[in-house]
């Protein structure tokens, strides 16, 4: 056994065809960085990594959910008129729209394995450009609840409401706006692995940056998912 | 760096291809009918639940909603995340995360969903505090 890994090590160490002439006795594809190695070994590193970071993500939200299931169970009747400020049709346009981005940016990765250069790159647009419109639909709900005075902490200015549904929109806000920086930061990871794919870096045996970026696009959405019907719909 | 498409094509008695496992997650490609029908399941669950929520279901309201939502999640983890071809240690990195979640929610839920229940001085149930309060004195000498 150990003289035969001894051999397939040798072997592969002087491959002819492989090392491209990189320094010293770098060897394998052009993408395999020198510190793995296969590709294999570095796919499932990367994968790994991003899966223990989304953990931290959805950890992160999680406090954030026991939060508001927490003050809305001390203030339960206050949480419900609240929610009725917050409009259903627009909460379900950016969760439509951000279903939609993640179906394009599933295509992308798709695209991306296949090869297909110019679908990826319409796919990684397309899937900007919801985030693009996800944003534009937040912003008229914020400028309509700053109207409105439905503000966090001392900035709640709404007579229609009791005064303690400012804890209300403390979540909401936070809740949302964090949700929100993580779709300003998804549009711009997106827009890095799209210039990455009209340079021509990736290919069927790597697209990993695609991969990762997708699964970091999809949790947004996911997170999305829990929070559209937490905030918007639950009476 | 260029696309060397030279650079890449490994035969399978290549000593880098010795997992086949891995070679096959690497290159495994859903059909495109696939993500078109979860994408079309997870607009119909979108309808439904903002359906759901214009019906008063009591306090199922909460539960509706969560399952339809956990239901939307897994389609986006199973088949948009990949989890189905993935390692199974992703998905049990993943799943860890959530059991772990899970305590965060019980032990909270678990102290102030009952923190009424007992009155710390006499030992009797307060969950009805909004009780005429003229009826209890004679209710609650008998039951304690």
């Amino acid at each position: 056994m150990t003289t035969s890994t001894a051999s397939a090590t040798d072997a592969h160490e002087h491959a002819p065809g492989e090392g491209h002439g990189h320094e010293g006795h770098h060897h394998g594809p052009a993408f395999l960085a020198h510190h793995f190695d296969t590709p294999e070994q570095q796919l499932d590193s990367a994968k790994l990594g991003m899966w223990v970071f989304l953990v931290t993500e959805v950890l992160m939200f999680g406090g954030l959910f026991a939060a508001f299931i927490l003050f809305k169970s001390f203030d339960t009747k206050v949480f419900i008129l609240a929610h009725e400020h917050l409009n259903k049709v627009q909460g379900g346009t950016n969760t439509v729209v951000l279903l939609t981005s993640s179906l394009t940016m599933a295509l992308a990765v798709r695209s991306s394995a296949l090869g297909k250069r110019a679908a990826t790159t319409n796919y990684l647009l397309a899937t900007i450009a919801c985030a693009g419109i996800f944003l534009v639909v937040k912003y008229f709900e914020y400028s309509h609840k700053i109207h409105d005075g439905l503000l966090p902490g001392d900035f709640f200015a709404n007579p229609e409401l009791p005064r303690s549904a400012h804890v209300f929109f403390s979540l909401y806000f936070m809740m949302t706006g964090l949700h929100g920086i993580h779709v300003v930061i998804g549009m711009g990871l997106i827009s890095w692995v799209l210039w990455r794919n009209l340079r021509g870096d990736f290919s069927p045996e790597y697209y990993t940056a695609v991969d990762i970026v997708g699964l970091y696009w999809h949790l947004v959405d996911l997170i999305w998912i829990y929070l559209f019907p937490l905030l918007y719909l639950i009476g | 760096m260029a696309t060397d498409p030279t650079a890449v094509p490994r035969h399978p008695d290549d000593p880098h291809t010795h997992d086949p496992e891995a070679h096959a997650i690497a290159h495994h490609v859903d059909p495109l009918w696939l993500y078109l029908a979860v994408f079309g399941a997870l607009i119909v669950l979108t309808v439904v639940t903002v359906a759901a929520s214009y019906v008063d279901f009591g306090r199922a309201n909460t539960v509706i909603a969560v399952l339809i939502a956990t239901t939307k999640a897994l389609f986006v983890a199973v088949y948009f995340m990949h989890l189905r071809h993935d390692r199974r240690f992703n998905a049990l990195v993943f799943v860890s995360g959530l059991f772990f979640l899970s305590f965060l929610f019980l032990f909270t839920l678990a102290d102030t969903s009952t923190r009424n229940d007992v009155d710390d001085y006499h030992g009797k149930s307060t969950a009805e505090p909004q009780a005429a309060p003229t009826s209890q004195p004679s209710a609650s000498p008998a039951s304690h």
